[in-house]
């Protein structure tokens, strides 16, 4: 089963409990407009250029077959229309200012990549499913999931919650834990901020929590957009009612993932008013903390 | 009074008030500055045409004695331990003593003496032994070396003797007097007892120049804590009270220095924890005594290891983890189920290999028992300029295996003549072609404490020590890895140019070719990317180098086990060495030890532990160590700790020798190059010592921030 996978992590520490190697999975059905890994939205592998480590040597221009870079007069330009993400550019680039996102790996090759770290995770690391929305590659992920739980790994989704239900009936038994994102308890705001209700994925959580799922929600926490003290209270509400919540992860909005849009050739999607106040932060911790949630 | 550190933590306290100002005024140099106002005791009395006629051994005999009558005695206000080591000289690794203005003899470091001798028999037992020697011995060339014994040890005498009185005339260190009545000259009975008979010891050997480690602690006092806190004579926190003055008291040479590569490098390092010769764990009270003493005061100049295995319980390491996050390099661990399995591969017994401590720095030895010395060189350059000729024209090879073979011919050779060099300096031919030892400078002081050299009547450097050992230390090890790496996928895989061509390019220092020297520096993933390519080569490499040092053994009465380090000498070499085919340019600062070339490393911790382990590094006895660095905020909060706690369990699991974890931030490091005196006692792991940041010269900070960058 072959997975489109943007990046693996190790050595991560906050992708759930203890050490962890993170699979970033490449695909999602939402478009949060913070969007921290905006490579991952699209499910197809994507051309990234990284203007600053150019060195304008053209030998990107001389083998691409789409004539999609013009390196002249100390600049380079990309067509990026006419890119068919064929790869032939970062094969050559010295620097790697151009790479391909989206790299095909089996999921036996993934396995073997995670054991790679296995004597680091001691009883609690293991291994996280990230993204983009893992679920979209359902088969692969499922049976990556299965793999690992096969070889005796710990296994962790991050999710934004948002896909095909059914998948839940063979994920639940191989995931040991899912980090669930409630990015809004308002609906009409979350449409349209992330370009879908949130519904289906409180649908979805429920029904993993029928299933058994353990469960972390966390929620980001964007100044302005969901910062107010109904939310917390619906979230602390959601918390209270799955019966194998660990508690919530409050993970205040950055701006410092903007830039990777550029990248793509997108604009800078970063906004620094969106970072949360300690004071907000703070409010809302104490929210859920009067609630009976643990903020982890 | 605020202790050091490199994050938000802050430092718990548990020592009182006054030996926590003790702490901090020692850090603060109020004691040691008087050392350079007197340097060196003077032999000048002795008429020049006897001093000519006196022997080696004579004029180290009368320099001994002048030491200890003459060095002026030192009692900082409030200390629980007396002694102090404080003639400047010794801190230049000199006996303290000149003929006419010029230094005499040098001294001896790199070795952990033995300390559970003096602790547990006292020194009078010493003395026993050395007459029953000298007895022995009578008439033959050893009399005057074990007369020599004698003689310093009565020196020892004098000096204990001149304490006794001064502290008996002040009636607030009457405790101190008490205690230091009977130790280290009797068997020590107490746990106070015994820190100050190590101290007092300690303290003698340096006052004489020479700087011994200390060793395991922890298995030299165990028992006598143990023992008073059963019959209540002592409570735990007066324990740690007591112990606290061993450690501020051993920066007494933090003020004295003129330094390059740090203040704190006086090989006094401590082990802590690990197996003893039966395989039982000896951690007990005072081995998380030190760790609390580390952790509450920051003193970095005894540099501590903690000897892990497998086993190692989850408490110890957690502790571990905690000490360690408060950076300043203070803690560095062991797996000693590989160290045990080396010291076995060379010929240790078990129950010796067991017992294994580190010379003051931390490549391995039997402490009390080993003459070490190690050879250090650069395999990078051996590269360049044989193998490869210095890049001139004519360098081919019609495989990439040729070339490889033809570089582990060409370190042999090197390896062979620095060890010719060295053994013919201390050693001459008999008229059978046998290698018979050649007694050298004088080192009676530091023989008493190693095991056999009175038995045998030979000193330390005559081939005394019960084993003998000279380590070839392979240097640039990453470098030369990722080097021929390099030139394997380059030239012979990919075939982007010939070998002359490429031969071209570095003579020209990657002139005009930025771009395939771009490609070089980024396509490849070296040495610390747990890439099993390039690690199999570096296996390899090391295997290789092994055996060339195994195949000196048996020559002659010295040892050749193989290491791996630099300690700091990438610095140094940087003038001999021409720019490298992994990408990198004349000039640039490479890598130290067994640590990934700077900026290749792209993987992260882990993958750098595992590149490190996948060669057998059981063939490495004397060590090879790895340098991490990692952030302040990497190691904060539980996450933190469990960081610390899979980063050292993982190093055991997959068979890693030593790691020196060290937690700091670029940015920091940079103010401190600016603003120096906000930095007093910002301490940073250099390599096998630790040392003040500010007191590294610009050259050696920007290596340390450059490791750090990573």
């Amino acid at each position: 089963m072959e997975l489109t996978v943007t990046d693996i992590q190790r050595f991560c520490m906050h992708d759930g409990p203890g050490v962890r190697t993170t699979v970033f999975l490449k695909g999602c059905g939402m478009r949060c407009q913070w969007c921290h890994n905006p490579e991952t939205q699209k499910g197809k592998p994507e051309l990234l250029f990284y203007a600053q480590k150019c060195i304008l040597c053209g030998a990107c221009a001389a083998v691409c077959p789409n004539r999609v870079h013009t390196v002249e007069d100390g600049n380079h330009m990309l067509l990026r229309d006419k890119c068919k993400n064929c790869g032939a550019c970062a094969s050559v680039c010295p620097t790697k200012a151009l790479e391909i996102s989206g790299t095909k790996y089996s999921s036996e090759e993934l396995l073997s990549i995670v054991e790679r770290d296995r004597p680091f995770f001691g009883n609690a690391g293991g291994v996280t499913l990230s993204g983009g929305e893992p679920f979209l590659q359902k088969d692969g992920a499922i049976e990556l999931l299965r793999l690992c739980r096969l070889h005796g790994l710990n296994t962790a989704v991050e999710t934004c919650g948002y896909f095909d239900p059914d998948v839940l009936n063979a994920a639940v038994p191989y995931t040991n834990l899912f980090l669930w994102d409630i990015k809004d308890t308002d609906s009409a705001r979350h449409q349209k901020y992330t370009g879908v209700p949130n519904e289906p994925i409180l649908n979805n959580l429920e029904r993993a929590n029928r299933l058994g799922a353990r469960i972390r929600l966390r929620c980001i926490l964007v100044n302005g957009v969901n910062t107010d003290d109904i939310h917390y209270r619906r979230v602390a509400e959601l918390a209270n009612r799955l019966s194998n919540c660990e508690g919530v992860e409050l993970i205040p909005y950055h701006a410092y993932g903007g830039s990777k849009a550029t990248f793509l050739g997108r604009p800078d999607n970063g906004k620094n008013e969106w970072i949360p106040t300690a004071n907000q932060l703070g409010t809302a911790k104490q929210i859920l903390f009067d609630q009976g949630v643990k903020v982890l | 009074m605020l202790f050091y550190t490199p994050n938000r933590m802050t430092r718990p306290i548990r020592l009182s008030e006054k030996t926590r100002q003790f702490a901090y005024d020692s850090l603060n140099h109020k004691y040691g500055i008087e050392t350079r106002e007197h340097n060196a005791v003077s032999l000048d009395e002795i008429d020049i045409e006897i001093y000519q006629k006196m022997s080696p051994l004579m004029r180290y005999d009368t320099a001994i004695f002048q030491i200890v009558s003459k060095a002026p005695l030192r009692i900082c206000d409030g200390e629980r331990i007396s002694g102090a080591a404080t003639l400047g000289l010794a801190i230049d690794h000199r006996v303290p003593a000149t003929y006419g203005g010029v230094k005499i003899f040098s001294s001896v470091s790199h070795l952990t003496v033995d300390f559970e001798t003096v602790v547990k028999k006292g020194i009078n037992h010493i003395r026993k032994e050395a007459e029953i020697s000298l007895e022995k011995h009578r008439g033959t060339e050893k009399e005057d070396f074990l007369k020599s014994c004698l003689h310093c040890l009565n020196c020892f005498d004098i000096w204990h003797k001149r304490y006794l009185d001064a502290l008996a005339d002040r009636p607030e260190y009457r405790a101190n007097y008490e205690n230091l009545k009977r130790v280290p000259m009797e068997p020590a009975a107490s746990f106070y007892e015994a820190v100050q008979s190590i101290w007092f010891t300690f303290a003698f050997l340096r006052l004489c120049g020479n700087w011994p480690g200390i060793g395991r602690i922890d298995c030299l006092l165990g028992e006598y804590l143990k023992n008073d806190l059963q019959k209540g004579i002592v409570t735990l926190d007066e324990a740690r009270e007591i112990l606290a003055h061993f450690f501020i008291k051993g920066c007494e040479w933090v003020a004295g220095g003129d330094y390059v590569s740090g203040d704190a490098q006086h090989y006094q390092n401590i082990l802590l924890g690990g197996i003893d010769e039966n395989g039982c764990d000896v951690t007990n009270e005072v081995t998380y005594l030190v760790l609390d003493i580390l952790e509450e005061l920051g003193i970095s100049d005894f540099p501590t290891s903690v000897r892990l295995n497998q086993n190692t319980d989850e408490k110890l390491l957690r502790r571990v983890a905690e000490v360690m996050r408060y950076g300043g390099g203070m803690l560095a661990v062991y797996n000693e189920d590989k160290v045990i399995e080396a010291l076995q591969k060379d010929g240790y017994e078990l129950s010796e290999a067991r017992r294994f401590a580190n010379d003051g720095c931390w490549e391995v030895q039997v402490p009390g028992k080993t003459f070490f010395m190690y050879l250090p060189f650069d395999s990078l350059h051996i590269l360049q300029k044989n193998t490869l000729n210095g890049y001139e024209a004519g360098v081919d090879y019609p495989t990439f295996e040729s070339l490889y073979q033809r570089y582990i011919a060409d370190l042999k050779r090197a390896v062979e003549a620095l060890v010719q060099v060295r053994v013919e300096k201390c050693n001459t031919r008999n008229e059978k072609g046998e290698w018979v030892w050649e007694s050298l400078t004088p080192c009676t002081v530091i023989s008493l404490f190693e095991r056999g050299c009175i038995e045998k009547g030979c000193s330390y450097f005559e081939g005394g020590p019960i084993y003998n050992i000279i380590s070839p230390h392979i240097g640039g090890l990453a470098d030369t890895v990722n080097s021929l790496y390099a030139i394997k996928k380059l030239v012979f895989e990919e075939q982007r140019l010939t070998l002359p061509e490429f031969m071209r390019v570095l003579k020209n220092d990657w002139e005009g070719e930025e771009p395939l020297r771009q490609y070089v520096l980024t396509h490849y993933s070296y040495y610390g990317n747990d890439n099993e390519e390039v690690d199999r080569l570096a296996a390899r490499l090391l295997d290789d180098f092994a055996d060339i040092c195994a195949e000196l053994n048996g020559k002659c009465g010295y040892r050749f086990p193989a290491g791996v380090s630099t300690f700091g000498r990438q610095l140094e070499w940087i003038p001999q060495r021409a720019s490298s085919p992994h990408g990198r340019k004349k000039g640039e600062i490479l890598a130290g030890n067994s640590s990934p070339t700077p900026g290749t490393d792209r993987e992260g911790a882990t993958a750098i532990i595992r590149s490190y382990c996948n060669a057998d590094l059981s063939r490495l006895t004397t060590g090879a160590a790895l340098d991490l660095k990692l952030l302040p905020s990497a190691v904060e909060g539980e996450d933190g700790l469990s960081a610390l706690m899979a980063l050292m369990r993982g190093f055991v699991i997959l068979g890693g020798f030593f790691m020196q974890l060290d937690v700091a931030d670029v940015s920091v490091l940079r103010d401190a190059q600016e603003h120096p005196e906000d930095y007093q006692t910002l301490s940073v792991r250099v390599s096998g010592w630790n040392a003040r940041f500010v007191t590294l010269s610009r050259e050696w900070q920007n290596m340390i921030i450059e490791q750090t960058e990573r």
